[in-house]
């Protein structure tokens, strides 16, 4: 067991410094909470509909935001408990993170994320690019924001309507790249399966445990209309894969 | 102009300035994190390192944050995107929570009543969402022995598959046509040259511009 790596990403320190961060960035939310809503008023807008905008607001996160709480508890025995409240409360999700820490912790010669060749100084590393990496978006506000907002909000609406109706190859870009990740996943677990992989079965049956309960969480969803379930079914079904693979080491 | 368009556009104007001074402020706070991380650890990062990590990881994530940016900030206006960019969790928990109040206000796109809402509601699930979070992590600190112990070592270090076992299998059933081609050559690469396996940060990029071609075609064709 990696001690000393665990030990220095779940410092004492590096919990105060996660504190500060999300302290700023709660500020800023509540700032803009502030001035949204004595914008509402002036606007003339009913007070009812403004709380009734937080309140709804509020209820309706509960559930993903306990979702996203597995979540830190899926990234905390890699990342440590800090960094991976730090990500999942601001900026990132899931499926980003453990992608980007992947691909980063394999740019610096480990051979994946494992803790025990996890060391300080490659934790590091992987953490500046995860950062820099996911900043894509906070860019483009900064940059661009107001020249595309002026730009939409000048189009007519009927054009927009137009737009609308024909949905662009945008919405199934992402769907596709995400595909094509998960391929590449998947296909490296099952040339693990092989001896020239190394004949490792864990990963392969990790996958395979994690799509199964996705595919009885998804049967649930769609033909059972228990929507409620969507926003668990992500870190559920993972940690599920995750403790049959606690099982099977214990057994075998 | 009106009275009230006009107090909208300055208003939409103080929230740019706003929004662009937080943002820069934000994005140095959490750059310098792992910074402060490694000067207490007295470790930097490794230069060569974070440069083939960020070029493979800005070849797949840049197109995607752009294409985000601009389907998402007309549904989420200016406060709204400024928000929900440096908040994160944009596409499963701030655009539904978004559209739900928007639903529950009864407002509609254009009007300055739509953005308000935008921008009340990403406020308060960022805030909710870190104070939930702030409960758990102080739950989970008592229980850090036991989720560093070695028997649940074999979950952490599984925690990759997990994740694209699950998510795999809900993108293959969202387009099982376009997820065939790139799984079952990804396969054989790694089944046929081993080496690959532990490479798959370099797999990514061609499986993923196979899966984005195969796509375009398909969408061409109507068969998406």
């Amino acid at each position: 067991m990696n001690t000393q790596y665990l030990q220095s990403v779940n410092s004492p320190m590096f919990y105060l410094i996660v504190s500060l961060v999300l302290a700023f960035i709660t500020l800023m939310c509540f700032v803009f909470l502030f001035k949204s809503y004595k914008a509402g008023l002036k606007i003339g807008m009913d007070k009812k509909i403004l709380t009734k905008a937080i309140t709804s607001s509020a209820t309706f996160t509960l559930l993903p935001s306990l979702s996203i709480l597995l979540g830190v508890v899926a990234l905390s025995g890699t990342l440590g408990v800090p960094f991976s409240w730090l990500r999942l409360s601001v900026i990132g999700a899931l499926q980003y993170e453990l992608n980007v820490a992947q691909i980063a912790s394999q740019a610096i010669g480990l051979t994946g994320l494992n803790v025990a060749e996890m060391s300080i100084g490659s934790f590091v590393t992987i953490a500046l690019v995860m950062t820099i990496g996911i900043l894509g978006g906070v860019f483009c506000c900064i940059f661009f924001l107001k020249k595309y907002m002026t730009k939409i909000n000048s189009k007519p609406s009927a054009d927009e309507k137009k737009e609308d109706s024909s949905p662009s190859f945008g919405s199934f870009a992402t769907t596709a790249m995400f595909i094509g990740l998960c391929a590449a996943y998947i296909g490296s677990y099952i040339g693990k399966l092989f001896p020239g992989g190394g004949g490792d079965h864990m990963p392969f049956m990790v996958a395979v445990c994690a799509a199964a309960a996705m595919y009885v969480f998804e049967y649930l969803i769609q033909k059972k209309n228990m929507k409620s379930l969507e926003n668990f079914s992500l870190a559920a079904s993972m940690l599920i894969a995750m403790g049959v693979a606690v099982i099977v080491n214990i057994v075998l | 102009m009106n009275d009230k368009d006009k107090f909208f556009r300055e208003f939409n104007d103080s929230l740019h300035r706003l929004g662009r001074f937080t943002l820069i402020l934000g994005s140095i706070f959490l750059i310098s994190v792992p910074f402060l991380v490694g000067m207490i650890n007295e470790v930097s990062p490794d230069g060569a390192g974070f440069i083939k990590g960020f070029m493979r990881v800005g070849t797949i994530y840049i197109p995607v944050a752009i294409v985000e940016f601009l389907v998402y900030a007309p549904m989420l206006g200016v406060g709204g995107s400024y928000l929900s960019f440096i908040t994160g969790n944009v596409t499963n928990m701030k655009i539904p929570c978004v559209m739900n109040s928007q639903d529950i206000a009864g407002t509609s796109p254009g009007q300055p009543e739509h953005e308000i809402i935008s921008t009340i509601s990403v406020a308060t699930s960022s805030i909710v969402t870190t104070l939930v979070i702030v409960v758990g992590v102080i739950l989970m600190v008592p229980l850090q022995p036991v989720l560093s112990s070695e028997v649940l070592l074999p979950a952490f270090d599984n925690v990759v598959p997990a994740l694209f076992g699950a998510l795999g299998l809900k993108y293959f059933i969202k387009s099982p046509k376009l997820a065939v081609i790139p799984l079952v050559l990804m396969t054989a690469i790694c089944v046929f040259m081993p080496g690959m396996i532990n490479q798959t940060s370099v797999l990514l990029l061609p499986s993923g511009a196979l899966a984005l071609i195969l796509g375009y075609f398909l969408f061409k064709k109507g068969k998406l």
